[in-house]
């Protein structure tokens, strides 16, 4: 996740994680910014559903615990 | 008035929503937005689709030749007629209008007719990201012209109480009539629909809606392919 943040206003920014297969785990497919939970979920679904994912799902940037950054190492 | 009327009638106004929806993919409030409003305008053409494929099984298609040459026979409502110019009339759409569409097939699911029940129901999954969207964006706030009109327009396709609807909600067919779709809509929206008195008798049933006029002449040339000729012909110049 890159330190990069384009939101705006009382826009957040959430993570997107996903998988194809049951037996992979969740990887970050990407973000989406958005005033709220629901449409974040709806912006996520259209943006990263061009692939057949198992299972979808979205965290708010901020509430993700950093224990080490890149640098930090 | 046969089941496939409501049905045609869901299958038009999904195309036309679609149609809607799509015309905003780059003039929406954010990226996001452009992209929900592209991908939700894929989904409902792709429903429109699936519904027309339940016509044949339903043994009846109302689709008539006169669908080629009058826009006026296109069974969508008037708030489709003319692309949207307002951001708003989006989000009332969205809302309101896109979940009136949902809670019918939520109908059409729930009933006794096996083709509806089987090809219907992975459409309700989609839509509820479409409805997710819609409610977020009227939960910010939007003018109350589009949305008053928005609720009318559903109120009107509903249909009148001792309509055919309420008549296949008695039969098995819908497992909701008028004023159950109506409560549903209200329920899931959080809201009520504004006082307002339909004119059932100026209704035209075909269309279920109350307001004159057509789908647009350019939105109709495309729906039938006609814009493409334009192309064809400049091309075909070109070569020659």
């Amino acid at each position: 996740m890159s330190k990069y943040k384009r939101v705006s206003g009382d826009a957040v920014e959430y993570e997107v994680f996903a998988r194809k297969t049951r037996v992979e785990p969740l990887h970050q497919v990407g973000s989406v910014v958005a005033p709220d939970d629901d449409l974040a979920m709806a912006y996520a679904r259209a943006t990263y559903d061009e692939e057949r994912w198992c299972e979808m799902a979205i965290v708010r940037k901020d509430d993700v615990i950093r224990l080490w950054q890149p640098g930090e190492a | 008035m046969s089941l496939s009327d409501i049905v045609l009638s869901i299958a038009d106004n999904k195309q036309m929503l679609g149609l809607r929806y799509a015309e905003w993919a780059t003039r929406a409030p954010s990226l996001e937005a452009d992209i929900a409003a592209a991908a939700m305008g894929l989904d409902d053409l792709g429903h429109s689709r699936v519904l027309y494929g339940c016509l044949e099984p339903l043994g009846q298609d109302p689709r008539g030749p006169e669908r080629e040459t009058d826009p006026s026979t296109i069974r969508s409502l008037a708030y489709f007629d003319e692309p949207w110019s307002e951001w708003s009339q989006f989000v009332a759409a969205n809302a309101v209008l896109d979940t009136a569409f949902t809670v019918m097939i939520e109908s059409c699911v729930g009933g006794s007719v096996e083709v509806l029940q089987h090809r219907l129901r992975k459409m309700l999954m989609e839509e509820r990201y479409h409805f997710l969207h819609g409610r977020s964006w009227l939960r910010s706030g939007i003018e109350a012209g589009p949305l008053n009109r928005a609720w009318e327009e559903a109120i009107e396709w509903f249909g009148p109480p001792d309509g055919e609807v309420a008549a296949f909600h008695k039969e098995g067919k819908l497992s909701l009539g008028p004023s159950d779709l109506l409560a549903r809509l209200e329920e899931r929206l959080e809201s009520k629909a504004p006082k307002a008195a339909v004119d059932w008798k100026r209704w035209d049933s075909a269309r279920r809606r109350t307001r004159d006029g057509a789908i647009d002449e350019h939105t109709f040339g495309m729906l039938r392919g006609l814009e493409e000729k334009k192309f064809a012909a400049a091309s075909a110049k070109k070569d020659e």
